[in-house]
């Protein structure tokens, strides 16, 4: 039987649920099952490119403690994902366009393509959608 | 005789230690060892499960004063 993918919808800048999408995704991606991210509304402000780790990241209390305790940043556990192993990481057309932003505004060698969500939701009905 | 190569992960929470090793263990040969130094408690076991799911083999597990050595083989 095979492995089925892992789809993670992640519309939250909230800290604490970019961090658990991108825990999710790098480990699931380095355990051999493949993932494909969908980032959207807010989350997608997260990776906007020359921000820096302050003004990227927003959140609660847990969000605080992850800043202290210098945990795994979102942004670099997704890249470590994708260069270990099979992920990839879509931005959502309807927020571009909402924003004004070409692909060129997104953090280098993170994302793979503009996707819209009609092609992203077929795509999820062969595995596992999580959102965030 | 296996080369073993150590990572000292103490500090790094989960996933860090864990994704550290599997970067290291890209760069091995099979049959050569990684060792993880880790102070996270979910790392120590997490480590174990992601070499029973991919294929890889474990050496063992060794606590110390405030960390853990987990030792990894390359087997394929």
């Amino acid at each position: 039987m095979g492995v089925k993918p892992l789809f993670v919808l992640l519309c939250s800048g909230e800290r604490e649920k970019l961090q658990m999408a991108a825990m999710m995704a790098s480990v699931a991606a380095v355990s051999d099952r493949p993932v494909e991210m969908f980032v959207s509304m807010n989350a997608m402000l997260a990776f906007e490119k020359g921000k820096s780790t302050d003004d990227r990241y927003y959140g609660g209390a847990f969000a605080d403690a992850l800043r202290d305790k210098k945990a795994p940043d979102p942004v670099e556990l997704i890249s470590q994902g994708k260069m270990l192993g099979e992920m990839k990481v879509y931005a959502c057309s309807m927020a571009l366009d909402i924003l004004g932003w070409e692909m060129d505004n997104l953090i280098d060698e993170i994302f793979d393509a503009p996707l819209g969500l009609t092609r992203y939701l077929s795509d999820a009905e062969n595995g596992d959608l999580i959102t965030l | 005789m296996a080369d073993r190569q150590t990572i000292d992960a103490r500090g790094a929470f989960c996933p860090g230690p864990l994704m550290e090793m599997i970067a290291a263990l890209k760069h091995v040969g099979v049959g050569d060892e990684i060792e993880v130094l880790s102070s996270d408690k979910g790392s120590v076991n997490d480590i174990p499960e992601w070499v029973a799911k991919v294929g890889h083999e474990m050496v063992g597990t060794t606590a110390h004063e405030g960390f853990w050595s987990v030792v990894v083989r390359k087997a394929k």
